[in-house]
């Protein structure tokens, strides 16, 4: 175990005291945990169909079958399997694609927060460009591009979406630029990659944590999104996006079926915006100051 | 100020250009990653090779990457967007009738967002320390947690199908007929031409998407109005206003709300961009024939001409609503107006 | 009375249970007189202002005593009487003028709202706001009026709230530290106008200071805090004449003078606790500080008495205060000018070029931050740098570390010529020359342990330093500044602002630097605390022939210091050479000008003087 400094200790109590931290945590965990379970969990395989029992209701409705709790959808597959596959690939693509974007977004925004000048220049004026499309749309054109499939999308999420921590983490890199350690540390002869590397990431890391676990949720609906217009995964996959699109043309003949998915996503993106909320208070130096 | 404005608007057209440019090139190089062939995709059945090779020149498909780029880009310059591979019409046409409605429903959803966004900030601000202001917290949670096209489909169901509500399906009525002098905008061709029944049925038919979208914006503003409000109250000078005796609801209207206002505004900005998007797949959720529903059957085709027009047509778009709202900025921050005088 | 406050009690309502952060203070403030409220940052002097206006931060709260106004119990009596009062008959002045105006609303809007808050009928408005603003010697009223404040200085602001809590002839003015945001220049001014304005509407003012010689000056009655105690109260110029309580003599003392012979100041120790330390401080709060405590000072807390009329001391009546042992004279001076030169500067001069517009065309003129000058500083000598805010004086700093590129001139350390940056010259410029900063809170890495902090130039050396050598080097370094070894482990949050400021300058003393550049490192300490620094600096001096460019707002700590100085205005130097000769014998106008805005110990002398103005 490490020592922490009394900051980082403050900052782990206040995480813990947090109900908005403690409550996505727990939610994230349930969730990596059914992920990996799903073999286990999942009463039947989710592309197993069975013709005869298409569009079954879930259980505390009348006709319905325990086999299928949740019911069945067109082709007579188990809901609640679907949606607990479909957990895997969620989370695969939260986890890749947030942590590629952040790589990518971190460091560019570090050196064009320290090194100002032209090179700040470059970078800004790309993030304007890229804040030019509609997300969505740059999503579509790239993967009209690459080709659909699920890994395409993680690197359209990291494409896309390394602009908002550039543009975030940059503004707070500019912020900590203002403080005296930084010409203090040149003065005592760190080189840059030293200042960038012990002087500005460790500022800078608290709220990288908070767009990293904001844009996890943000990859959740990217996802959605792809499988929904048929762009991500194979059509016959659990994903809950194509659950969605499934369910979305049999709406008057069974609309709850439709409502799952959508509650997972839910879910699964209230998770990581309380976990991402409730680590930008209890992290933001400024925030806790002013209440404190 | 008019001048202020004018000089701020012609130097965002300005920056516009190279930013355009590059979004261009960038969206022609992506596209041209293509693994699959639209000509194959779109040729039909029993074809000659002949018959292919006639139709990839004739989109020109056979030249040089950079050669491609200049010409569509020398086209795009006499307002030619070249033509659909997929529908086999002017890119232009399609454009043309697909805008003005994609317009319509983003004013109607923007306007909606940004009044429910205002009124909920305020009202998260005046119920503070109460259970009001709890409720309204827990709304914008939720309401930030589920996409617009979640919401698109949910509206739908609640709304639309199980307790049939509002219509969920294209701009009108279909028994309905448009009136000649069409600008394509529905809702002025209705007023333009007295006809009530054309102007609710258009309402009616917006008011779904136009909600989804709203929702999309709204809790965002909320949050940032009331945390701007918190902040500005704190300032010495309301502080000092308190000490002059000043009034609490003066105070709230002439000292906070302006300068909360302020983040909020540029905010707006940055929202209005991201509605854009947002239309994509709401339209193609409810069937609204505008510029959404056009990208996905094109994406879905491999329609290239299409995706780069209306791709660079999303730009300009984001890009003219930020210097609109710049424009409110400066003539509502003095600072800026100031400054802007002296140079 | 205006103001009478009778055994007022404030606390703080913790977890820990109550801590009384004002106690038992009393006193009266009678029309036309000027009560002073005196004390460090923390010790509880802004309170009453907040008790006035029902501003007690969350959690504070009065839980004995009484304070009224012209008869109204201002403690208990309805919100709805205290709103008709605040604005009308009681104001207030602010301590920071730049953020306490709307930035929306020109300052027409703003007096207008207020005029109107006083029931002034609008078609009289103008024609009053351009007479208070005259009144206040503000040149071009109607082109004040239809500014924003954010085209206005900070002290032209300060007059607009000024004419502000004056123009409904008020009873009662709170001017919570009016003049500390601002120059030096300025504050003269402030003054003159406040105490005028104050003696033709015989307005009783609470005049709230840190500096115990400027409130001297400045009000009738003096009321000294200490840790939210009453330690002294009585006449102003009893109390700067002949003050009874120690700490108030510390106080005094602690301030070098601008005249006379220089003696070594006497320091306390430590500092004056948090609030959250309060109620640890049995019997005489002062007691753990205090170089005269005994056994009666822990056990029961002293009573205010009276020692001369009106003159009343908190302290054990079996104290003797033994007179204060006259303090080591120094002598400074005579061999600073003869060892051998360091830094050697010549024409160094900074221009900043103007921002570019989207156009490529350059905004407005650029600024020349400093212009050519020279600048010599020999080992042992002690170079004071005198300017107000915007004379370039921390750009030059900047400069000689290598942190600005300087326009023209050049620098040599030891004769050897370092303005072309290589390998070799950056070696150098850290083994000779090294930075303490202004704001220790802003130039330590929160995140660092002070361990870490003094030696943390170890971490960029190429050859790996054993953790055990860093943590040698790191004890000697708080040895050598004074600190105790117990705090290598702890952050600098869990520092007071004065070891915070000795670990800053033991971490540029870890390469054995010959030179230091110092900016503004003590103004934002407490008296008692930069007496501290400043004999430490003299220790280095006695100790290492350490060199010393000693950047500065405050003359009396200048001349403490440095045996030769050199005054800045705008970029420009205006007048150089040794200390001793420049006070005795100032040429320049500008630096008579800064001389006579500085409040002077001599409460004969008249201060403010009628004509103070530098703009």
């Amino acid at each position: 175990m490490i020592a922490l400094s009394p900051r980082a200790k403050a900052a782990w109590q206040r995480c813990l005291a947090s109900p908005r931290v403690v409550a996505g945590a727990g939610l994230i965990v349930m969730l990596i945990v059914v992920a990996i379970l799903a073999p286990w969990l999942a009463p039947h395989d989710p592309q197993e169909q069975e013709l005869l029992s298409i569009l079954l209701p879930p259980f505390w409705m009348p006709d319905a079958d325990p086999a299928y709790p949740l019911g069945t959808d067109t082709l007579g597959r188990c809901i609640l399997s679907r949606l607990i596959y479909g957990t895997r690939i969620a989370l695969y693509v939260a986890g890749l694609a947030a942590s590629g974007a952040m790589l990518v977004g971190t460091v560019l925004a570090i050196v064009a927060g320290y090194f100002g000048g032209k090179i700040d220049w470059l970078i800004s004026r790309a993030v304007d460009i890229w804040m030019a499309f509609p997300p969505v749309v740059l999503a579509l054109i790239l993967l009209v591009g690459l080709g659909a499939g699920v890994n395409k999308v993680i690197l359209a999420i990291v494409l896309i979406d390394w602009t908002r921590f550039c543009r975030v983490i940059r503004s707070e890199v500019l912020v900590t630029m203002t403080l005296d350690y930084i010409p203090a540390a040149r003065i005592l002869g760190f080189s840059h990659s030293q200042i960038m590397l012990k002087e500005i990431l460790p500022a800078v890391t608290p709220l990288i944590i908070t767009v990293l676990s904001i844009e996890m949720g943000i990859a959740v609906i990217v996802e959605a999104i792809m499988s929904f217009v048929g762009m991500s995964v194979e059509s016959n996959v659990a994903a809950w996006g194509v659950m969605i699109a499934d369910a979305r043309t049999t709406m008057h003949q069974s609309p709850l079926s439709v409502v799952f998915p959508i509650a997972a996503i839910f879910l699964t993106v209230l998770a990581f915006n309380l976990l991402g909320d409730g680590l930008r208070r209890a992290l933001d130096g400024r925030l806790v100051q002013r209440n404190g | 100020m008019a001048f202020l404005a004018l000089q701020l608007l012609i130097k965002r057209a300005f920056l516009a250009v190279p930013i355009l440019l590059c979004v261009s090139a960038l969206v022609f190089l992506i596209l041209r990653l293509l693994p699959a062939d639209p000509i194959a995709m779109s040729v039909p059945p029993g074809a000659t090779q002949a018959d292919y090779d006639m139709l990839r020149i004739s989109f020109g498909l056979d030249r040089s990457l950079p050669e491609q780029y200049l010409i569509w880009l020398g086209k795009l310059l006499h307002g030619d967007f070249g033509g659909s591979i997929f529908f086999r019409r002017p890119v232009m046409e399609l454009i043309s009738k697909a805008l003005p409605a994609t317009l319509e429903l983003v004013s109607f959803g923007f306007m909606l967002g940004v009044v429910i966004g205002i009124a909920g900030g305020l009202g998260m601000f005046m119920l503070r320390g109460r259970w009001g202001e709890q409720v309204l917290d827990g709304s914008t949670t939720v309401m930030m947690a589920i996409p617009e096209f979640l919401w698109a489909i949910l509206l739908i169901l609640f709304l639309g199908v199980l307790v049939p509500v509002f219509p969920f399906i294209g701009r009108l009525a279909p028994d309905l007929t448009l009136p000649p002098a069409a600008t394509g905008f529905l809702l002025v061709d209705a007023a333009l031409s007295l006809r009530f029944d054309l102007l609710m049925s258009v309402l009616a038919h917006m008011a779904l998407p136009a909600l989804a979208l709203a929702i999309g914006i709204a809790p965002l503003l909320m949050r940032v109005l009331r945390s701007s409000l918190l902040e500005t109250i704190h300032e010495d000078y309301v502080t000092q206003a308190r000490l002059r005796g000043t009034s609490e609801t003066r105070i709230v209207i002439r000292h906070a709300f302006p300068n909360a206002a302020l983040p909020t505004l540029s905010l707006i900005g940055v929202q209005g961009g991201f509605m854009f998007g947002g239309t994509v797949l709401v339209e193609m959720i409810f069937a609204y024939p505008g510029l959404g529903n056009l990208m996905i059957d094109a994406v879905r085709n491999h329609d290239l001409p299409v995706i780069q027009a209306v791709a660079l047509i999303y730009c300009i778009l984001v890009l003219g609503i930020n210097a609109v709202v710049d424009v409110i900025y400066l003539a509502v921050n003095p600072r800026l107006r100031l400054k802007g005088r002296a140079a | 009375m205006v103001l009478q406050a009778r055994n007022l009690t404030v606390s703080l309502q913790s977890k820990d249970g109550r801590i009384d952060v004002l106690r038992d203070v009393s006193f009266d403030l009678a029309p036309g007189k000027v009560l002073g409220l005196v004390g460090e940052s923390g010790a509880g002097k802004s309170m009453i202002g907040r008790v006035v206006s029902r501003n007690l931060p969350k959690n504070f709260s009065v839980t004995h005593g009484s304070l009224t106004f012209a008869g109204h119990d201002v403690i208990h009596g309805s919100d709805a009487m205290l709103a008709g009062l605040l604005g009308d008959r009681i104001s207030f002045v602010p301590q920071e003028p730049l953020t306490a105006l709307n930035p929306l609303m020109t300052i027409a809007q703003q007096f207008g709202e207020h005029l109107d808050r006083i029931g002034i009928r609008r078609a009289h408005q103008h024609a009053q706001m351009v007479k208070a603003l005259e009144d206040v010697r503000l040149l071009d009223p109607k082109r004040v009026l239809s500014s924003y404040p954010f085209q206005l200085s900070g002290g032209m602001c300060q007059r607009v709230l000024i004419a502000m809590a004056f123009v409904s002839q008020p009873a009662l003015v709170v001017a919570d530290e009016p003049t500390t945001a601002l120059d030096v220049s300025t504050q003269a001014t402030i003054v003159q106008i406040m105490r005028r304005l104050q003696q033709d509407h015989d307005t009783a003012l609470l005049f709230i200071t840190h500096d115990l010689r400027l409130a001297a000056h400045v009000c009738d009655d003096i009321l000294v805090l200490y840790a939210g105690e009453v330690v002294e109260r009585g006449p102003a110029r009893a109390i700067s004449g002949d003050p009874q309580h120690p700490y108030t003599r510390a106080l005094q003392a602690a301030n070098p003078s601008l005249d006379g012979p220089l003696t070594r100041l006497p320091s306390l120790p430590d500092n004056m606790p948090g609030i959250a330390g309060f109620s640890a401080l049995k019997g005489c709060r002062f007691g753990p500080r205090c170089p005269v405590a005994d056994q009666a000072c822990v056990g029961a807390v002293p009573q205010l008495r009276e020692t001369s009329p009106g003159h009343w001391v908190r302290c054990s009546p079996a104290c003797q205060h033994g007179k204060p042992v006259a303090a080591p004279v120094i002598e400074h001076r005579a061999d600073d000018l003869s060892g051998e030169v360091i830094l050697q500067a010549s024409g160094l001069s900074k221009y900043f070029e103007p921002p570019r517009n989207w156009l490529g065309r350059r905004e407005g003129p650029g600024l020349h931050a400093v212009r050519p000058m020279d600048l010599c500083v020999r080992a042992g000598e002690f170079v004071g740098i005198v300017g107000e805010s915007g004379s370039g004086k921390s750009t030059l700093a900047r400069l000689l570390m290598g942190l600005e590129t300087p326009t023209t001139g050049q620098i040599s350390l030891d004769g050897r010529d370092i303005s072309v940056s290589n390998p070799q010259t950056k070696q150098l410029r850290l083994d000779t020359l090294q930075m303490v900063f202004q704001d220790p809170q802003s130039a330590l890495n929160p995140r660092r342990s002070v361990e870490e902090l003094v030696t943390q130039v170890m971490e960029s050396h190429i050859k790996a330093v054993t953790p055990e050598a860093r943590r040698i080097r790191a004890q000697d370094l708080l040895r050598e500044t004074g600190l105790s070894p117990e705090l290598l482990h702890r952050y600098p949050s869990q520092l007071s602002g004065g070891q915070k400021q000795r670990v800053n300058i033991a971490r540029a003393l870890c390469v054995t630097p010959r030179l230091l550049i110092a900016d503004e490192i003590v103004s934002g300490l407490d008296v008692s605390v930069q007496a501290q620094i400043l004999n430490l600096l003299l220790d280095l001096k006695a100790r290492r022939q350490i060199g010393l460019v000693f950047i500065s707002h405050d003359l009396s700590v200048v001349r403490y210091l440095c045996s030769s100085m050199i005054v800045m205005r705008h970029g420009k130097v205006v007048e150089q050479g040794p200390t001793e000769q420049v006070f005795s014998n100032p040429q320049h106008a500008y630096t008579k000008a800064l001389f006579a805005a500085a409040p002077p110990a001599d409460l004969e002398s008249l201060w403010p003087p009628e004509q103070t103005s530098l703009s």
